[in-house]
């Protein structure tokens, strides 16, 4: 009895301080806390420098103080000291957010600036985002206030940027063009035809290309003798005129850019091919050249490894082509298909290009020869595989009623300086336009007429201003709950990573929005829109660091049939943004992200990944067998080249990757120590060198956690395929013989096994990252709570702090009966406080 | 015909040079003026600071790795072959060896990432990133009439030169037409458009600051810090555009040197370079601009013209040697003479004073290469020498050439010489190990 009144008293400075948040009683509140810190703590730890909510965490887990600490708290004390200081983070942690909210102001960022713009103007061929300075990032998104600052630079290039997207929506309206059909024929395409003559740049045949009528070669054409094309003299041969090659696209040497055809105008085109396989007998014959002014050239002799193109025959094979465009800033894939023997059209649907840019189809599998001594790894005793083009069709530019509403928002309508300065920050501003902010404009306006500009220069000015405008560019958010409007930006920078459209505004103006059931349907409505996979994209980007797909090559001496693989690295990341999609759309549970049971591929993808059967460039989801390693984001390859550098793989990035973004354990820096140097020679490998490291205990308190995950998928190399062993370089070894995409050889050896088993902190083992998936995906809560964190980060701006961490408990425990489904997350997130307050 | 690259008056950048006639009777018989006597030039109550500045040199076929490199490492290196040639000037250049940038692979295109660092030139998605130079022109290039120069030998498409919105500034071949643009007066009605833009941004960013300032009476404390970084950026370009407009006011520099006659024909490679050089350090001597690139383009280069030697196969054959004795033979001629010519350069700066120190002293010279082995068409291992900047040089820093050592950490170091403040450029890891200041 005596003790428990003991405790009550104890407990009662708590009690009352949890009643009372005063700022200025914080001194008091703390004193307990102070107190349990000084008594327990104060031998190893400077008790200023202790992080308060990381002591609530460490005596609440147990692990501090030590158990080998000679005072420790009872159960009691321990459970007393744990109420009152949450107590105490909570309410300053309330109090703040009620001053300041939880998310620190911010601008949109750049991706987020385009698409608002792209929106805006009606102009979804807008390429805006690589004129900005890369986006800070904190807590690995950038999407957060503290980290996206605004310097002079960046002022300057949102001046730049938005007086040039008006610009080309201006021109996009001048330059309009009626709508045609017209067919390019490859034989009138100087980028292909001049180089079936050898020069110095392609003296081999292997960067030519040659003459082709169905499989009949015309050596006649090709040696210049007779006439490039019939032309419309014969109108039946022409459509069976084509021009053929064996390489895929090289920039400078030979790039199959069909140059005829630019784009007139802004818009979207559709476009389609007329193209089939064919095949190419060797004996071809190279030529010397001595400088740029030898036009003639000295031939060698046939050889084998060269194709002859006096001898064609029917292809043998079928063969996906990729189209890109060029000749814009932005250069990018824009469809792709795949060719047979039987002459075909291919339609890759619509497009949207911007002025000037033209498309080039790539045979993707083909080879791009580097120097020197370059050899085709698809050449064959009988010959090679060989694609022949016949011609190109452009449909447009294909307009609509939405095609000019840029133009029309800007200078539609007979109406004076004002209204339209009205209109335009009506549509640009997130919420209602105050008469100051539009006398502000105007009086821009009238002021460069004054200096002597012209009328429309002198509004575009004024338009420029609004889109550099502070009001535009940062978000408007106020300290409690928000209102209609910001909550309609924060909802359509969420899903759309833009700004909201007309519906969702309206809803806001309204004030319908904060309704539960409204912002439910509103965030169905923009899940099931296309533009969520802008969400998609930015989010993997982010999440999965996506985004830095392209920061690392893969080693010629050890992964040289890796390099160069475009169709590998953009099957890779399709399947990625395919996987996330469907887990959205199907409510798949959370612990689908680690392990489940199928997956997207193409034939590209699935031979990598040793799955039979998948033929043809387009992605297409398929079952998984049970004990396939594939399945969940761990094992796809987009990840596993992102956690590698191209040359080795480390398991403790690998698995600090795991446990950060999938398990949500945040890992502290180690402490200054000498890297690890891992041995590409293969004598020892990098779980070797890193058991060393490990058996260091004040080493092995974090690497015990980090490392699991990291040695199951050591089965992976640098892009991701699996292996038993490692690759090395040893010149006194024999080569892996084979030749990679640039036409050099193999130079690797295999050398020690992978050893892919360990064992969770916990204590359970696995033997390799089947076991490992089957045990991490069972943990659904941990996973679900992970994801939520990840998805409010990224949604409100601000991470999971202290006292949110009841709310987040509240959402996993609303979402728990379907077994935390991936959408139902998404609008848990949404539902609660955390997006609903600033 | 080359459009101007950019009607970008927020940059403060003027628009590269449109071709202009002939001025007649362009006598140009005035004293050179003294570089001492140079006025400070921002309005901002700073100290006059004599300036610094960069120049750097991409010869695009590279020179031979075994001719180049030097044996030992440190202050005792053996020079090479091809260093013996500037040993004249020991004490004033470091050399480097295994270096490279992180993921710029592809050869021929690589010439256009040598100051950018941007990776995989080659891929079907390639896009261009911010050069050295322009990040340089965006902080300080307010501080002279011109940004910066982008000069090229024998192209008028491979520039070194790109801007951060991811735009290539064609560079100029003809040195004769840029000293006009440097040293004779511009056409009345260009410059009052271009007054007219300059202000125009002014305008829009006195707005801007406004609505600003009207915002932040309305925001939390912590939001309100968000709102005055904002604020101080509109301030901040408003002075840029202020201190460019200025420059419209101003009459140029007026200088004794005589027009440039560039070489007509492409095969006098030589010659060409050797006029650009002498180009740039009169811009430099004037205060004209702080920051100049100059693509070597040999690839398309026909047989050179060398003035005692022999050359019988075109440039870019020749750098494909395949271990040919006489190619091989040929192309150290060649190489002789950039290292000639450099040496040159670095011996006219070093005899021209500039306070207490000498031009060189306050201006670095880079000069490397996208290829390290042209005939294998790898791009590690570039031959790369720095020179001047008042650095403590006579060195050979050697890094790793089985994994090379980033090359932009060089580029960091330039940056803060320059007085920037940077810690980061484009793949970087911090600054060049091994690198100090004098």
């Amino acid at each position: 009895m005596k003790a428990r009144l003991l405790i009550l008293l104890a407990a009662l400075p708590f009690a009352f301080a949890a009643l009372r948040p005063a700022p200025h009683q914080a001194a008091t509140k703390l004193e307990p806390y102070e107190q349990f810190v000084q008594k327990y703590c104060s031998n190893c730890h400077e008790p200023e420098k202790l992080d308060r909510i990381k002591v609530h965490d460490r005596v609440q887990a147990g692990e501090m103080p030590p158990k080998e600490a000679k005072l420790r708290p009872s159960e009691p004390e321990k459970t007393a000291f744990l109420r009152g200081l949450a107590s105490w983070l909570t309410t300053e942690e309330k109090a703040k957010y009620a001053r300041e909210g939880r998310a620190t102001q911010r601008r949109l960022n750049g991706y987020e600036y385009e698409n608002a713009l792209r929106d805006l103007l009606a102009a979804p061929w807008l390429q805006i985002r690589d004129q900005f300075p890369e986006d800070g990032e904190a807590y690995r998104f950038n999407k957060v206030g503290d980290a996206l600052d605004v310097s002079h630079v960046h002022l300057a290039r949102y001046l730049t940027a938005a007086e040039y997207a008006i610009n080309e929506v201006i021109q996009a309206h001048e330059k309009r063009t009626p709508t045609t059909t017209k067919r390019y024929y490859a034989r009138d395409q100087q980028t292909l035809t001049r180089i079936f003559t050898q020069t110095i740049f392609n003296s081999s045949p292997d960067r030519q290309t040659y003459p082709v009528i169905g499989t009949t070669p015309q050596p006649d054409v090709r040696n210049r003798l007779a006439p490039l094309t019939v032309g419309d003299s014969d109108p039946k041969t022409r459509e069976l005129e084509a021009v053929g090659w064996v390489s895929s696209n090289y920039v400078t040497g030979f790039t199959y850019r069909w140059d005829q055809f630019k784009a007139p105008v802004a818009g979207r085109y559709r476009i389609k091919f007329s193209a089939y396989t064919l095949w190419a007998a060797p004996g071809g014959i190279h030529r010397r050249f001595t400088d740029t002014s030898d036009k003639v050239g000295t031939p060698g002799k046939p050889r084998m490894q060269t194709p002859d193109y006096d001898k064609i025959s029917p292809g043998r094979t079928v063969e996906p082509i990729t189209v890109y465009t060029r000749n814009g800033t932005k250069n990018r894939c824009v469809g792709g298909f795949d060719i047979t023997p039987e002459p075909n059209v291919y339609d890759i649907g619509e497009v949207w290009l911007v002025a000037g840019e033209t498309l080039v189809p790539d045979a993707s599998r083909f080879y791009r020869s580097r120097p020197n001594n370059f050899v085709n790894p698809l050449m064959t005793k009988d010959g090679c595989p060989s694609v022949a083009f016949r011609w190109m069709e452009v449909e447009g530019p294909i307009y609509d009623d939405k095609s000019d509403a840029g133009y029309e928002l800007l200078f539609g309508g007979k109406a004076d300086v004002e209204s339209h300065l009205r209109r335009f920050m009506a549509k640009a501003y997130r919420g209602p336009v105050t008469e100051a902010d539009v006398q502000r404009f105007v009086k821009l306006y009238q002021e460069r007429k004054q200096a002597g500009l012209g009328d429309r220069e002198a509004l575009i000015a004024a338009y420029t201003a609004v889109l550099a405008s502070p009001r535009f560019v940062f978000l408007n958010e106020k300290p409690g709950k928000l209102d209609d409007n910001a909550l309609a930006t924060r909802l359509a920078l969420f899903l759309w990573n833009s700004t909201p459209d007309e519906a969702l505004r309206a809803r806001a103006a309204r004030g319908e929005l904060s309704r539960p059931n409204v912002l439910r349907a509103e965030t169905e409505r923009l899940l099931n829109d296309p533009k969520s996979h802008r969400f998609t994209e930015a989010f993997l980007d982010y999440w999965l660091d996506l985004r830095k797909i392209e920061d690392s090559t893969p080693s010629t001496t050890l992964y040289n049939d890796y390099y160069l693989d475009d169709s590998l690295v953009e099957a890779a990341v399709l399947e990625s943004h395919l996987t996330f999609e469907e887990f959205i759309r199907q409510n798949l549970p959370v612990r689908n992200v680690v392990d489940t049971n199928f997956t997207f591929v193409n034939e590209r993808l699935a031979n990598h990944y040793g799955i039979p059967n998948v033929k043809g460039i387009a992605m297409r989801r398929v079952s998984l067998p049970a004990d396939s390693p594939r399945g969940g984001f761990l094992t796809q390859a987009s990840v596993l080249k992102v956690t590698a550098n191209g040359t080795t793989t480390s398991p403790v990035l690998r698995g600090k990757w795991v446990m950060e973004r999938i398990l949500g354990f945040e890992i502290p820096p180690p402490p200054p120590v000498a890297a690890v140097e891992p041995d590409i020679r293969g004598a020892v490998t990098i779980r070797q060198q890193l058991d060393k490291h490990r058996a260091n205990t004040s080493c092995a308190s974090c690497h015990t956690k980090i490392d699991p995950a990291g040695f199951a998928l050591e089965s992976f190399d640098v892009m991701g395929g699996w292996r038993d062993r490692y690759r090395g370089v040893d010149e006194s070894k024999p080569a892996e013989k084979g030749l990679g995409k640039n036409g050099q050889p193999f130079a690797f050896h295999y050398g020690l096994p992978v050893d892919c088993a360990g064992s969770l902190p916990d204590g359970r083992t696995f033997a390799d990252i089947r076991e490992l998936k089957r045990l991490l995906a069972a943990d659904e809560a941990t996973l679900a709570r992970s994801f939520a964190k990840q998805l409010t980060i990224y949604a409100t701006g601000a991470p999971i702090r202290f006292s949110d961490r009841a709310v987040l408990e509240k959402i996993l425990e609303q979402a728990k009966p379907n077994h935390y489904g991936m959408r139902s997350l998404i609008h848990g997130v949404i539902q609660s406080p955390l997006f609903r307050e600033k | 015909m080359k459009k101007p690259v950019s009607e970008q008056p927020y940059f403060a950048m003027r628009t590269p040079i449109s071709r202009r006639a002939l001025l007649k009777g362009a006598g140009i018989t005035l004293a050179l003026p003294f570089l001492e006597g140079m006025q400070p030039v921002l309005a901002q109550a700073k100290p006059a600071t004599m300036p610094r500045r960069m120049l750097a040199i991409c010869n695009n076929l590279g020179l031979l790795a075994d001719q180049f490199f030097p044996q030992g490492v440190g202050r005792a290196y053996k020079p090479s072959p091809y260093l013996e040639g500037l040993q004249a000037h020991r004490n004033d250049f470091t050399v480097f060896s295994g270096v490279s940038h992180p993921n710029v692979d592809g050869g021929h295109p690589a010439d256009v990432c040598f100051l950018t660092a941007a990776p995989h030139p080659g891929s079907s998605s390639f896009r261009n990133t911010i050069s050295l130079d322009q990040v340089i022109a965006e902080q300080i290039g307010i501080q002279t009439r011109f940004p910066s120069l982008t000069l090229a030998v024998n192209t008028r498409a491979r520039s070194l030169s790109w801007t951060g919105t991811g735009v290539a500034i064609p560079p100029e071949d003809k040195a004769a037409e840029v000293f006009k643009q440097l040293f004779l007066q511009g056409n009345a009605a260009e410059v009052k458009a271009q007054i007219r833009k300059l202000e125009t941004g002014r305008s829009i960013l006195d707005t801007l600051a406004e609505q600003a300032t009207e915002l932040q009476r309305n925001v939390s404390t912590h939001d309100k810090e968000r709102l005055d970084q904002y604020f101080t950026s509109v301030r901040n370009l408003e002075h840029r555009l202020a201190v460019s407009r200025g420059w419209e006011d101003k009459p140029k520099p007026v200088v004794k040197a005589p027009v440039p006659v560039d070489p007509a024909s492409p095969a006098a490679y030589m010659t060409r370079i050797k006029v650009m050089y002498d180009l740039a350090k009169l811009a430099f001597e004037t205060d004209s601009t702080r920051a100049i690139t100059l693509m070597l383009d040999g690839v398309s280069a026909p047989v050179l013209e060398i003035e005692g030697a022999k050359i019988t196969d075109g440039y870019h054959n020749l750098s494909h040697h395949g271990k040919s004795e006489s190619k091989r033979a040929e192309l150290k001629t060649i190489d002789g003479w950039h290292i000639k010519l450099l040496a040159e350069l670095l011996t006219k700066l070093k005899a021209t004073p500039e306070g207490e120190e000498t031009l060189l002293d306050r201006t670095m010279v880079l000069y490397g290469s996208n290829f390290g082995d042209a005939n294998a068409h790898t791009c590690f291992n570039l031959p790369t020498i720095l020179a001047g900047g008042g650095f403590k040089h006579g060195q050979h820093l050697a890094f790793n050439t089985e994994q090379n050592y980033p090359l932009p950490n060089l580029f960091v170091s330039m940056l803060q010489r320059m007085g920037l403040e940077t810690d980061r450029f484009a793949s970087s890891t911090g600054t060049m190990r091994g690198l100090e200041v004098a």
